[in-house]
């Protein structure tokens, strides 16, 4: 089987390197606009290069360095994927757009008809990262009221939907309990383009259910790899009652370096550095399952060497959300051990990754060129590796 | 009021437009893969960049392309065009819209702009899956442009209506703080007008309409709310030479779509119209039967005479002109060189 690699697309902005946190100067995402770039500054003034110049930079560095694509998350204070994929859509080649929504948000006709377009000025490159969302107050400031359990509820009927719109060969009709459409379908210049491959988030009961019905790939954080493997347990033992096999997929970042010193100085760097403390990860996780999970694994931790404390297990380390915006937990090695520990994890079933590291621009060329060669494949990696 | 020039963009309803085979001695190194109708439309996008355009607008037709994907690829392949994508507003909750827009005006700029229709015809609605029929869909469009301002411009905004609803909303840095997509609207109706009136950038006419009496009411309402839209118009051209080279292209344009030769409609000498470009129903490709885009009637006559036509409107008041034109690369090219040249006085004098 083979394992796809995407890269993670920065649309918060980026930072110039981990040593610098809570700084996202690329992008134009910090107040503080000195030593922005993209927007930049010459002779006084906006240089007229925005967000989407950089983001098109690291679609082509992503592009050529040996992942698949990319990952667009979405969140209330980032770039909006689907904007960002209609206009970088012209500028790769192999390039997949992981396009991450929630439901509620897109008429399913709508998001049938966008999609389309986007199928066709891409030739099919479209793969979708459905969350079902954080939810609390933070769904309130996206205007959506349904509640937690209820909008997986929605997630399936949305899909069904959207599905009943793309495969129809007859005008198609849906009545449900939150949608309805009467002789729908999509036009023959939109039609018979291939479904996107569906990534599902979401660590709740009620997600795993709602992902088992329409997931392609299960996505989760890392964790520390034993309770990933159980939580793998659990989601097998839901899907092999509907009679489905899940596929696994795992986001987390990477910092990889010629050798483990350097890598380890990197983040003791950043760690050391004053700044707003630990960034309280991205607005918008509210009641999220996973967020809290991959808190009460990582624990707090901020003295100035406490660093490696935050190391769980060889490599694994629940110190990112400190450095950067987003989730604890990712790997820090030399190229081999970051190479051992993704071997490691294909070993448990992992059949797609969403790596990331910051700057996601330079980092794409350092891990697509100097790691990925590096895999064996996941037999190594259950026999442990080094 | 400065006069603005837009082209409509055509509704791509094909694939990939079928390339004739070259003969077997001519060497033949065409791609295999033809444009398809995201790389088209980005040709015509950057034929009207080029030829100095205003603005592009990618039209809603259930058979075409999806505008806002549209949208996103020419304000990528521009600079100074501004884009609008017409779409109604069941395609998505007013924040989402709200949020994606403001992306593309950091892409781009802030040269993004929205035409909302209101009045889809009852089937092609339900068809996306929106049942709201008559005034309730103004009710709704009122809302949606209401909160889609609110939460672009206002931090901690709480809205609470019959058809959305937002606590503690609010676009956050950095994509706050960006000029919000010009509203076009359109439509005859007192609902209409009143909406326009509230929340209109530019009021879109046709041809057909009583513009005189459209703009009057315009500006009696707007004195209640304040504010008042500018004025557009959707205008079919087709400007040659001379009267009688646009004469003898507007009778292929009628053949073409199947209109008999002994029926063709002469075009007006005095006042350029010409009621034939809806005859047939029309546009993108003639092959594939009628689509959104190209309305009944237009101005048909020398690059002079079309000019004289355009200041005309300008006078009633319009200023912002939605052009529609077949074959839309050609026909583009030919605007900029010939016609706004002789319009240059009024861009750059306008009072």
């Amino acid at each position: 089987m083979p394992v796809d690699f995407y890269w993670r697309m920065a649309m918060e902005g980026d930072q110039p390197s981990l040593r610098r946190k809570g700084a996202a100067s690329r992008g134009g995402f910090a107040k503080d606009a000195t030593g922005g770039l993209a927007p930049g500054t010459r002779e006084g003034g906006p240089d007229g290069y925005s967000h989407l110049d950089y983001l098109a930079e690291v679609a082509r560095a992503t592009e050529t360095s040996g992942f698949v694509g990319a990952l667009l998350p979405s969140f209330p204070h980032t770039d909006d994927p689907w904007a960002a994929a209609a206009a970088l859509a012209g500028e790769t080649s192999v390039y997949r757009f992981m396009v991450a929504f929630q439901p509620g948000f897109l008429h399913p006709v709508q998001a049938a008809r966008m999609t389309a377009s986007l199928q066709v000025a891409t030739g099919g490159r479209v793969v979708y990262n459905i969350i079902s969302g954080g939810g609390g107050p933070q769904q309130l400031w996206w205007g959506d009221k349904v509640d937690h359990d209820d909008r997986y509820t929605r997630t399936s009927e949305f899909l069904d939907v959207l599905k009943g719109v793309w495969y129809a060969d007859r005008p198609y009709d849906h009545e449900g309990r939150f949608y309805r459409v009467e002789g729908g379908g999509l036009p023959p210049s939109l039609s018979g383009q291939p479904f996107p491959e569906i990534f599902f988030s979401g660590s709740s009961k009620a997600a795993i259910v709602a992902a088992g019905r329409h997931a392609d790939h299960y996505l989760s954080w890392l964790e520390p790899l034993p309770s990933l493997a159980a939580k793998f347990d659990q989601v097998r033992e839901h899907c092999a009652g509907i009679g489905r096999v899940p596929r696994f997929a795992v986001r987390l970042d990477v910092l990889a370096r010629e050798t483990e010193q350097e890598a380890w100085e990197e983040i003791r760097r950043g760690w050391a550095r004053p700044g707003p403390a630990a960034t309280p990860a991205f607005v918008g996780l509210g009641d999220s399952v996973g967020w809290r999970r991959g808190q009460d694994l990582a624990g707090e931790g901020n003295e100035d060497d406490g660093h490696r404390a935050l190391e769980v297990s060889p490599n694994v380390w629940g110190g990112f959300h400190v450095l950067r915006a987003g989730p604890a937990f990712g790997l820090v090695g030399d190229y081999r051990q970051v190479a051992a520990r993704l071997d490691e994890l294909i070993g448990l079933g992992v059949e797609a990754f969403v790596l990331g590291g910051v700057p996601h621009l330079e980092e794409a060329y350092h891990v697509g060129e100097r790691v990925l060669p590096l895999l064996r494949g996941g037999a190594a990696g259950r026999g442990g590796g080094s | 009021m400065t006069p603005e020039f837009h082209l409509t963009l055509p509704v791509e309803r094909r694939r990939a437009a079928a390339l004739p085979p070259l003969p077997d001695f001519v060497t033949d190194l065409r791609p295999s893969d033809a444009a398809g109708p995201y790389e088209r439309l980005a040709r015509v996008g950057r034929a009207a960049e080029l030829a100095g355009l205003d603005g592009v607008l990618a039209p809603f037709d259930p058979a075409g392309q999806d505008p806002l994907v549209v949208a996103g690829g020419l304000l990528r392949g521009s600079r100074h065009t501004r884009v609008t994508a017409e779409f109604h507003p069941g395609i998505a909750t007013p924040v989402y819209a709200a949020k994606l827009s403001a992306s593309l005006q950091r892409f781009s700029g802030d040269r993004f702009d929205w035409r909302l229709t209101v009045d889809l015809d009852p089937q092609t609605a339900r068809a996306q899956g929106d049942f709201l029929e008559g005034a309730e869909r103004y009710a709704r469009a009122e809302e949606f442009l209401t909160v889609a301002k609110g939460v672009w411009s206002q931090e901690d905004y709480d809205f609470q209506g019959s058809f959305y609803e937002v606590l503690g909303g609010g676009l956050l840095f950095p994509l706050s703080g960006r000029a919000f997509p010009r509203v076009q609207l359109s439509g005859l109706s007192a609902e209409a007008l009143a909406l326009s009136a509230r929340h209109g950038d530019v009021h879109v006419f046709g041809l057909d309409d009583d513009l005189d009496s459209g703009i009057a009411a315009l500006r009696e309402l707007s004195l209640e709310t304040g504010r008042e839209p500018v004025y557009g118009l959707r205008l079919p051209v087709l400007a040659r030479e001379d009267d009688i080279e646009a004469r003898r292209d507007a009778l292929r344009l009628w053949i073409r779509r199947g209109g008999a030769r002994e029926a063709f409609p002469e075009p007006d000498p005095c006042t350029a119209l010409w009621p034939g470009f809806g005859t047939v129903g029309l546009t993108g490709s003639h092959e594939d039967g009628p689509a959104a885009g190209f309305h009944e009637p237009g101005l048909v006559g020398s690059y002079g005479r079309v000019a004289d036509a355009v200041r005309g409107h300008l006078d009633r008041g319009v200023s912002v002109f939605f052009l529609e034109v077949e074959p839309h690369l050609e026909e583009t090219y030919r605007l900029g060189e010939h016609l706004l040249p002789l319009l240059a006085k009024e861009k750059h004098h306008a009072g």
